[in-house]
């Protein structure tokens, strides 16, 4: 709190500097775009949830399955003659669900445990270290389906855990706390790392000289100060995360009874041999221009948060 | 030139090549699947198997010497054992020699099948036939001891050598059927105690081929049995079947075999003549096959031949009777599964997800089967029928008296397949058209048949693939005795089906327990502990120089009489 003017500062400035970016600020607008389309999709999904019926995206009309584009349907329609526009929208929502999911486990994890290894280090750190080590030594898609596999079992079989399948999709939130539970170390590293640098600044050793308790000084005093780090690390992540999502479902292992990007090319490619690329082409086109945007907009913004970086870039100028 | 001058020197090796392979291993009486039973078929032979090229189905002698004598009141079957059949040289045996196969050897593979321990999915074959099988598995199960195989045992005995007696505890005609099956196949038992857990990868039979190398998941590779005895291609009046009459078999020195998972990789294998056949996956279905359902153009320009063959199998969904919400014989709980059988539209299943490769079933026994009748399916797609059962059973509209939704859990096999998410997909759809959510979870093969086999199910998608064309087979999966871990998957009972089925089974062929079997089949369609689904149509494409192929429902020792011309 008392850093408040500082951080405004920081943020002031970031902000005119992403402005000046035009690159930035066209991908910023793309994923307004795609947050609009998000918005659109969770309302017509929980829209039609509300009211006990079937969402529209979902309803089959086996007469005209596999149709090319055509005026009603732009990208033609799939094997249960769904319309694959919709289909595609509904893909955006599912994944920022997987990117939003996602880091609500990464997050609290990576923060955590990166802030108490870099806080305290010795022993805390050396066990920290140890775990994500082992984490990292596993080829992730490898982890990531192992732990799927068995959520999902466990979702599926237990009473308890019935109730959450209502809201959530069984296999999309398997693929979630698989991503979750792997996904973590990368945060945990940077964060580790500015607790190192941090604990030794004045400001700390004031509040420590002051009886200002370790928790409140992790979490009130450096916390503020390292915050800017978990909004990169999230936009940086966020397009790895709908790309893991999309192979996982190609595999098999993630969302089943919704319409993922991942499930749409799955079921894209058993017809692809026939000359039908429309379906293929709008999952792919939507999950392209996503990607792209989150990266060049998550780049544009860590060089303009990053104090260094943007000192080395006055310096150029 | 040299090969036709001299045609047995360099003669070339003809091998098969095909896909395969994904199975649990060469037990045979661990072989209830179809994969794993194709599989046990090269290596292991029984006393009985199918003739080959005969229809009607009826059975011939292959290690016995001719069909057994039947005593009188029908309970005592007698066998004659070939003379100098071998098991092959093995390091299981002593020295390494193979040795003659006995009628001990039969004694023996028998009360494998029997052996509660093992867990065979083909106990049901003795169990309740074989005089003392039930008393013997009681006790097996009872006791802790090693099982004792040499211990006299009422229901098969060896009398010498060569002559197996098997007495039965009532008359069971169903008996010369299932002794063609892999339960029934001999094995030695030096290889049983050799290998040990092992020994399902390590087959030692008397069989047609054996085994060469095989690496899970990728290979698989038979080569011809130097030590299997004698049999030649039989005498027949198909002019297709003429040209290798009297010839030694198998026909074809090796076989191989790639476990491939994608369609698209096994297309593009048979195209390339890489493969001796090919299903037909439903998204290559209007290319391959013209609006008249026969092969396109390019196809059927280089020779490949299209089989189309109804298969004696049925596809349904099974409820378990013992489930607190779709279980139960009253009456609100039949008409809940009366709704769910009548919700689905199984007519566009069959359009939309097997392009009409399949036809909707009418009752369980399957149309080929005497006890089948050709009438509709009382439960078949309508939609107003369905929602007013679901209101009779006391879910109006899919919800309970307290507005709950009733939600529905079902399984099947098809982890990761894009076909059977599709089905899932469709089942779901269905149930929700009257107001029913269907949970429906994708497992994989090993975990599906694990929870099917233990009853851990509510719903559970299945399909029965008779083994031998008698009513009887498809019957004993309601009766109540065969209950889990038995094959009576659902856990159906119901006393005045349970009767009627102890009487018919020890009935000989006769019109008579055709209506019995036709009676029975109607009860269980009336109770509905399976929704059926269809019946499949097969069809096969297969390469020119891949000869001697006849479509048949037990295929699995067909393997000797193929063969492949050079090309």
């Amino acid at each position: 709190m008392s850093d408040g003017p500082n951080n405004t500062g920081l943020w002031q400035i970031a902000w005119r500097q992403l402005r000046h970016n035009r690159f930035a600020m066209v991908c910023l607008a793309i994923l307004g775009l795609y947050t609009a389309v998000w918005i659109y999709a969770e309302a017509t999904f929980w829209g039609a949830r509300i009211r006990g019926v079937t969402p529209a995206y979902k309803v089959s009309n086996y007469d005209i399955r596999n149709q090319p584009p055509s005026a009603a349907h732009p990208l033609g329609t799939n094997f249960a003659g769904r319309d694959n526009l919709s289909q595609m929208i509904q893909g955006t929502r599912i994944a920022f669900e997987i990117g939003l999911l996602t880091s609500v486990i990464v997050i609290p994890i990576g923060f955590a445990l990166g802030a108490v290894a870099g806080y305290f280090g010795r022993k805390i750190d050396t066990a920290v270290v140890y775990l994500y080590s082992v984490i990292d030594s596993v080829p992730g898609i490898l982890l990531i389906m192992a732990i799927a596999y068995v959520v999902r079992s466990v979702v599926e079989r237990s009473e308890a855990f019935q109730a959450i399948t209502r809201y959530v999709d069984s296999g999309l939130l398997a693929v979630c706390v698989g991503m979750g539970f792997t996904g973590w170390v990368g945060l945990c590293r940077l964060i580790r790392a500015e607790y190192f640098k941090h604990r030794e600044r004045q400001y700390v050793l004031a509040a420590r000289a002051l009886g200002v308790s370790d928790g409140a000084i992790m979490f009130r005093h450096i916390a503020p100060n390292v915050l800017h780090l978990i909004i990169i690390n999230f936009s940086l992540r966020f397009p790895g995360l709908v790309l893991t999502e999309a192979v996982l479902s190609y595999l098999g292992v993630g969302v089943r009874d919704e319409p993922s990007w991942g499930a749409i090319i799955n079921d894209a490619k058993q017809r692809l041999w026939l000359g039908n690329w429309w379906e293929l082409a709008g999952a792919t086109a939507a999950m392209f221009f996503l990607v792209l945007a989150l990266n060049i907009f998550g780049d544009a913004l860590r060089d303009a948060l990053d104090p260094k970086l943007r000192t080395a870039e006055a310096k150029t100028a | 030139m040299l090969f036709v001058l001299f045609p047995g020197f360099g003669r070339a090796e003809s091998v098969l090549y095909g896909v395969g392979g994904d199975f649990k291993g060469f037990d045979p009486v661990d072989a209830g699947d179809v994969e794993s039973a194709d599989q046990v078929g090269r290596v292991y032979e029984g006393l009985l198997e199918y003739a080959y090229l005969d229809r009607p189905y009826h059975v011939i002698p292959r290690l016995a010497e001719a069909l057994p004598e039947v005593s009188a009141d029908g309970l005592t079957y007698t066998f004659k054992i070939k003379k100098g059949i071998r098991f092959p040289d093995d390091p299981c045996f002593p020295g390494g020699k193979g040795r003659e196969v006995t009628a001990q050897d039969f004694v023996y593979s028998f009360l494998r099948t029997l052996n509660p321990r093992l867990q065979s999915q083909g106990d049901w074959i003795f169990v309740n036939h074989v005089r003392g099988a039930q008393e013997w598995v009681d006790r097996v199960s009872s006791s802790k001891d090693p099982v004792n195989y040499d211990a006299p045992f009422p229901g098969f005995v060896a009398t010498d050598r060569y002559t197996l007696q098997v007495n039965l505890a009532k008359p069971y005609p169903q008996l010369l059927w299932v002794l063609t099956m892999q339960y029934a196949f001999v094995v030695p038992r030096e290889a049983v105690e050799f290998y040990g857990k092992d020994f399902r990868n390590h087959p030692v039979g008397t069989g047609p081929f054996r085994l060469k190398a095989w690496r899970r998941n990728y290979r698989i590779e038979y080569e011809r049995n130097p030590f299997f005895s004698g049999q030649t291609f039989p005498a027949n009046t198909d002019p297709e079947f003429q040209a290798d009459v009297g010839k030694p078999l198998p026909l074809v020195d090796r076989i191989i075999e790639y476990d491939i998972r994608e369609y698209y990789t096994t297309w593009q294998m048979f195209l390339g003549g890489q493969l001796y056949s090919a299903g037909i996956n439903k998204d290559y279905f209007e290319k391959v096959i013209s609006p008249q359902l026969e092969l396109s153009g390019d196809l059927a320009r280089r020779g490949i031949r299209l089989q189309k063959s109804p298969l004696l199998n049925t596809y349904y969904l099974g409820f378990n009777m013992l489930d607190p919400v779709v279980g139960g014989m009253s009456e609100p709980r039949k008409k809940l599964r009366q709704a769910f059988a009548s919700a689905l539209n199984v007519k566009k299943y069959c359009e939309v997800l097997t392009n009409n490769r399949s036809t909707p079933a009418t009752s369980p026994i399957p149309p080929g089967v005497a006890g089948h009748e050709p009438k509709p399916y009382p439960h078949a797609y309508d939609l107003e029928r369905a929602k007013r059962l679901l209101a009779e059973a006391g879910y109006p509209g899919g919800k309970d008296a307290k507005g709950k939704q009733l939600r529905l859990t079902m399984i099947m096999p098809g982890a990761g397949s894009t076909d059977a998410r599709q089905a899932a997909d469709f089942y779901a759809e269905q149930l929700r058209a009257i107001g029913v959510e269907l949970e429906v979870q994708m497992l994989t093969g090993a975990e599906y048949l694990r929870r099917e086999h233990e009853g851990e199910t509510q719903i559970f998608w299945a399909g029965w693939v008779i083994d031998y064309p008698d009513a009887q087979n498809v019957l004993q999966l309601f009766y109540g005795p065969n209950k889990c871990p038995g094959v009576n998957a659902t856990n159906y009972q119901n006393p005045e089906f349970d009767k009627l089925y102890e009487h018919v089974v020890s009935m000989a062929d006769s019109p008579e327990r055709t209506a019995l079997y036709a009676k029975m089949a109607d009860i269980v369609v009336e109770d509905c502990p399976w929704a059926l689904m269809t019946y499949p149509l097969a069809y096969g494409l297969f390469q020119p120089w891949f000869q001697n192929y006849k479509q048949h429902a037990f295929p699995y020792a067909n393997w000797k009489y193929f063969k492949v011309l050079p090309h």
